[in-house]
């Protein structure tokens, strides 16, 4: 009788709690829609999510798609989630597959698609894009397509761009060393010998104040110098990877070369003084001669006012190539109105929408058209030379697509660092970099 | 059924809720998925032990549970010690005393985010105050966060200036201490250490366990912040801790089952070092019900 009545009194709280707390959580969702519907035209409409993450100023050329699009698709709401932070839209994608609440459209780079689509969590718009009247395969630059092509042949997202990486470089440094600006088709020699002349203790006090390069110790900054070798990444193809290829005596000598900018060569900031102040920094603020980036640099770069800047071509090797960093909208398999959502991903990829795009500097588009024109090509704007990003389309390679790849590069990333960083020799990097990522490719059994 | 009762209950109602929804059924789901593969866009599949197993074959997370014991091992008793010997040298009544209780607490109310980001510049290898004020006295200070000796120890050393929380307990429990005791003891001709070791001691020793398995849980959280917002692990996993192995495995590659077993795992590693503890420091008098 007592614990029941006990067991009672529990229950009734409970129950008044939580239904208190649907109330509240009921009575501002009531508020909002009515906010909402005061604002909008009350027939039925569809509404596609569109998550995209950025600075402020690529927020507001989303915006402006956005807005576009409304005006010729009234029918369609289009509700723009912005994530400021890269890291923090990637946590925050993931987390919203796990909650079985994605965004209708994303963009994602191809190296991090690979999970969303094993997992069918991406609806294929090869089928879409087949039937379109807007915009065509054959439009784009075919690596982008490649990138975003899935084993099975179907074409999985529309890429958004072809950026790649470039070296951006700092003219009045050159200058001031009476360097020769990068020339189109510069070796890795004259590459070495500049970032040398570049390297400089300005005040002679022992320590070095000014770097010729900066780069990052990643795998993908790595691959272009290893492809230009002769070399490959991984062996057994990009969707389909079965072990690292870093060993082979071509890319070996690219790791060597690769490294010794740093261990022998010290143009490149050791990890203390690249923990003091970061090489992106360091390029920024005007002491570092030639950065290694892609072109997502390009807005911040824009508002240097310090000095000149331009870019130029990966320098060369045995052959040419470099590295796609591309981008794609893609339509999550939980979207309702899919119907809508291709509608969105058709506008933003067609000409009008990519030269909106276009219009942050921060995008070098996938349209070909676009690419050629001025809103990309844009003499006004910085870099001058930014025929260079078009120029690589033809050269540009992909690392692999796979599930497990961008966990192989977090393993191999934290090896390279080391040996980057003259922690661990060469032999080392490549046992452990091989043994750490072995689980991840296929054939082998993972979680 | 008495009045008060009834109002005990309806008070506890809101904790319970609380517990129930935000503890037990969190932590119950973690048990059920230790033993599931489970990336949260499949269903669940039974995997036995195999999470159990998996997880010590990967080096990361086998350098994560020896970054995390050192880490205890090593801040723990630090805190402790450095909670009680600022508790004895600020708790008389002197001028000017307040104003160093309020600085010994103020670091503790920093929210984590600020704290790390605060130390991540004070550890900066060549720009930040501490390498300068090192300088001054001719050393060369080392490269904390990049070092792969010194950032494990880094971390601790930023931990040892929050302990305001155990300060203050142990301001408490000295003024706990009658009066009358020490003033016995000087009659008798005691010494300060004398009269520590055996009036002060033994009296505030079940604040100092409380203090300590505090900490030890504290310790194995507490990681977390510094380790994503400040190193992320680096240099070569020098600061790579369990929660951190834990919230990558879960949240960055989808692996909620292997996470979840870490988990589980953690949480028995803990229960075993505080049952440890406890075991160990029963003679030095801590009962619940005091």
């Amino acid at each position: 009788m007592f614990k029941r009545k006990i067991a009672s009194i529990l229950l009734i709280v409970m129950v008044v709690s939580v239904l208190s707390a649907t109330q509240l959580v009921g009575a501002a969702s009531n508020s909002t829609q009515e906010a909402d519907s005061l604002n909008r035209p009350s027939q039925q409409d569809a509404t596609v999510s569109f998550m995209v993450s950025g600075d402020p100023a690529e927020k507001a050329a989303y915006e402006t798609l956005v807005a576009e699009f409304e005006k010729v698709h009234p029918e369609i709401d289009i509700e723009l989630i912005h994530v400021a932070d890269d890291k923090d839209f990637r946590t925050r994608l993931g987390n919203d597959f796990a909650a079985g609440t994605p965004p209708d459209v994303f963009l994602i780079n191809f190296r991090r698609y690979g999970p969303f689509v094993a997992k069918d969590q991406i609806e294929p718009v090869g089928p879409y894009l087949e039937q379109s009247e807007v915009i065509h395969p054959e439009d784009f630059y075919p690596i982008a397509i490649e990138a975003f092509t899935w084993t099975d042949g179907t074409i999985m997202c529309i890429p958004q761009n072809i950026s790649n990486l470039v070296v951006y470089y700092n003219q009045d440094l050159f200058d001031a060393a009476g360097v020769a600006y990068p020339s189109n088709d510069w070796t890795w020699e004259d590459f070495l010998t500049a970032a040398e002349a570049l390297t400089l203790d300005t005040d002679g006090d022992g320590t070095i104040d000014q770097y010729g390069v900066g780069i990052e110790p990643s795998i993908i900054r790595l691959a272009p110098f290893v492809w230009q070798n002769g070399g490959q990444v991984v062996t057994g193809g990009n969707t389909d990877p079965t072990g690292l290829a870093l060993d082979l005596p071509e890319a070996r000598e690219a790791l060597e070369w690769f490294v010794a900018l740093q261990t022998e060569h010290h143009v490149v900031p050791d990890a203390e003084a690249e923990a003091a102040e970061e090489s992106e920094s360091r390029f920024i603020n005007g002491h570092t001669a030639m950065f290694f980036n892609s072109r997502r640099g390009v807005p911040t770069y824009r508002e240097i006012e310090g000095f000149a800047w331009d870019v130029a071509p990966l320098p060369v090797g045995k052959e040419r190539a470099s590295i796609l960093h591309s981008d794609a909208y893609c339509m999550a398999s939980a979207t309702e109105n899919k119907d809508a959502a291709w509608t969105f991903i058709e506008y933003a990829n067609s000409e009008i929408g990519q030269t909106v795009i276009a219009g942050t500097g921060r995008t070098v588009p996938s349209l070909i058209s676009v690419a050629e024109s001025d809103a990309f090509l844009d003499p006004m704007e910085r870099p001058a030379n930014s025929q260079v990003y078009l120029d690589a389309a033809e050269y540009l390679r992909i690392v692999p697509t796979s599930p497990t790849w961008i966990d192989i590069e977090g393993k191999v990333n934290a090896e390279l660092e080391q040996a980057f960083y003259g922690n661990i020799s060469i032999d080392e990097f490549l046992d452990n970099a091989n043994e750490r990522t072995a689980g991840y490719f296929s054939g082998a059994e993972i979680d | 059924m008495k009045y008060y009762q009834r109002d005990l209950w309806v008070m506890l109602s809101p904790y319970l809720v609380g517990t129930l929804l935000l503890v037990a059924l969190p932590a119950s789901v973690t048990l059920y998925l230790a033993f599931h593969q489970y990336d949260a866009l499949s269903k669940p599949v039974w995997f036995g032990t195999t999470n159990f197993i998996s997880m010590f074959r990967d080096d990361v997370f086998v350098i994560s549970l020896r970054n995390s014991a050192m880490f205890a091992l090593l801040s723990v008793p630090l805190r402790v010690l450095g909670a009680l010997l600022l508790a004895l040298l600020l708790s008389q009544r002197r001028r000017g005393v307040g104003f160093y209780r309020v600085a010994v607490y103020l670091p503790t109310i920093i929210p984590d985010v600020a704290y790390a980001l605060i130390w991540l510049w004070i550890f900066n290898p060549v720009y930040g105050p501490l390498n300068k004020a090192l300088a001054v006295f001719g050393i060369d200070g080392p490269a904390w966060l990049v070092n792969r000796e010194t950032a494990l120890l880094a971390i601790v050393i930023m931990f040892l200036f929050q302990i305001g929380e155990g300060f203050i307990v142990l301001l408490a429990s000295l003024q706990g201490v009658p009066h009358d005791y020490y003033e016995a003891a000087q009659v008798d001709g005691a010494s300060a250490w004398q009269r520590f070791r055996l009036i002060t001691f033994p009296l505030i020793r079940p604040w100092l366990v409380l203090l300590m398995l505090r900490d030890i849980i504290l310790s194995t959280q507490s990681t977390f912040t510094p380790a994503f917002i400040m190193t992320g692990g680096d240099p070569y996993y020098a600061t790579m801790f369990l929660p951190l192995v834990i919230y990558e495995e879960a949240y960055d590659r989808f692996r909620f089952g292997l996470a979840s077993a870490m988990m589980v795992f953690m949480f028995l590693v803990l229960t075993g070092l505080l049952m440890m503890v406890y075991l160990v420091v029963r003679g030095w008098g801590y009962d619940d019900e005091q």
